[in-house]
């Protein structure tokens, strides 16, 4: 466990975990994930830059040990969540000195989870600087990426910006800087879908605010460090500013194969249109995936069965996650069928009202679908196609 | 009236119903509601507010 030299001076000592494949019990993380943690050492004091998930606390000490250091002076809780403040007491431990550097809202959060003696804490203002001697940390406050209390810290000499979650990506690997940005961009990609989706307004705040700083490495909490950083700016700024693209995302579930023939037949009625569409089997779906497509989709169809008088639990659940998530499509629409009644398509409008959509004619099915069914499904692809002509949608 | 929009949860503040459970009398414009009044349903202040085009 030895620490990885960046710079002379400045390390990273954080953890990759392998084997993690959930986080929140929500998230899936197909490639696991890392977390890091940065020490940066001036002539006059040393800086820890976030540390690990607490189950991992000894990797952590583990590299600092090998730097064999007198002291640190602080560590930078950049934000409060466990997976990077969550070994705070045992670095705090370990380093009796150390003051924790976070923004008054962070302080707030770490007292509550009890990870922080109250007299531990230094809190910044946005902008404000602390010298390390030869090197100097600036603090810029960057709210809702992904909690109100989050902030980077800047080295100005080197250049560095530790942007904690902020342009982050689950991804285990022992490349320290990215080698495969095409990797890096998917897992990027998904982890700004699932966490940072509802924020996009705030977003282009914060990108706005750093774009003043000239940025030589993003060293994020999560992921390898960006040796290029516009190559995620850019990524970021496409899914922030940029309008929604050509693009239908179509999740469904079938149980007796109804939904499932409407659904297909839509879906090559909109690609004979010139529309792209993605489609998930909610049954074998990874959530994840799903939420990766609604960062672009211009337009949702969610097919749905019904069952016990309403949809299945399943698009229930996609339904709850899309209105929760608040993407950038601009219409929505539901097909689906029944065998005697319900509510469903009732309810699963009632679920999406976050999202300002124009609502496209759903079309319902009793039994399995007719020619006529067929034929409004043609309406809906039609209508589909000329919503996303008429905005000029890209590709 | 111009309504204003919650940027962190989506909430709008419409002027015409006000905030009456936060002591906000309908009728209230955006401007005139006080500095320290939060969202309601997240809890974030003025500054995470914009107009709604």
């Amino acid at each position: 466990m030895k620490p990885r030299k960046i710079k002379d001076g400045i390390y990273w000592v954080g953890a990759v975990d392998w084997d993690r494949r959930m986080f929140d019990d929500l998230i899936p993380l197909p490639d696991g994930t890392s977390y890091n943690a940065y020490l940066v050492q001036g002539s006059e004091k040393t800086a820890l830059v976030d540390t690990v998930d607490p189950a991992m606390s000894q990797v952590l000490l583990g590299r600092l040990s090998r730097l064999n250091l007198e002291r640190i002076d602080y560590v930078i809780a950049n934000h409060a969540e466990q997976d990077h403040s969550g070994a705070l007491p045992q670095i705090l431990e370990k380093y009796p000195q150390a003051q924790v550097v976070c923004t008054p809202k962070c302080k707030g959060m770490l007292a509550d989870m009890g990870l922080v003696a109250k007299d531990r804490f230094l809190t910044v203002k946005d902008g404000a600087t602390l010298s390390l001697g030869d090197r100097t940390l600036e603090f810029i406050y960057a709210p809702w990426v992904h909690w109100p209390e989050t902030m980077l810290t800047y080295l100005q000499e080197a250049k560095i910006l530790f942007s904690c979650d902020f342009l982050g990506s689950h991804l285990a690997t022992t490349d320290l800087y990215v080698t495969d940005e095409g990797q890096v961009c998917e897992a990027a990609k998904r982890y700004y879908a699932e966490i940072m989706t509802p924020f996009r307004k705030i977003i282009q705040r914060n990108l706005k605010k750093i774009q003043g700083y000239e940025i030589s490495l993003i060293a994020p909490s999560h992921g390898p460090i960006y040796g290029r950083p516009e190559f995620i700016l850019e990524a970021y700024h496409d899914w922030v500013f940029g309008e929604p693209k050509n693009i239908v995302v179509l999740p469904y579930i079938s149980m007796h194969g109804s939904t499932r023939q409407m659904v297909y037949y839509l879906l090559e009625a909109l690609v004979e249109r010139g529309v792209t569409v993605k489609l998930f089997n909610l049954a074998v779906t990874d959530i994840g995936e799903l939420a990766i497509s609604l960062v672009d989709a211009a337009t949702i169809v969610i097919g749905s069965p019904t069952v016990l008088t309403g949809a299945h639990p399943n698009v229930v659940y996609a339904a709850y996650l899309a209105n929760a998530l608040r993407p950038k499509a601009k219409f929505v629409s539901i097909v689906g069928s029944y065998g005697w009644g319900g509510k469903m398509v009732q309810q699963l409008a009632g679920l999406i009202s976050n999202l300002k959509v124009e609502i496209l004619d759903p079309v319902v099915v009793k039994g399995y679908p007719k020619d006529e069914d067929f034929e409004a499904l043609d309406r809906l692809a039609a209508a589909i196609a000329e919503k996303h002509q008429a905005l000029d949608l890209q590709p | 009236m111009e309504k204003w929009e919650c940027i962190v949860c989506g909430y709008i503040y419409d002027p015409q119903e006000g905030d009456p459970d936060s002591g906000i009398a309908p009728g209230t414009p955006f401007a005139e509601i006080p500095a320290d009044w939060v969202c309601p349903d997240c809890g974030v202040g003025k500054d995470m507010f914009e107009k709604v085009e």
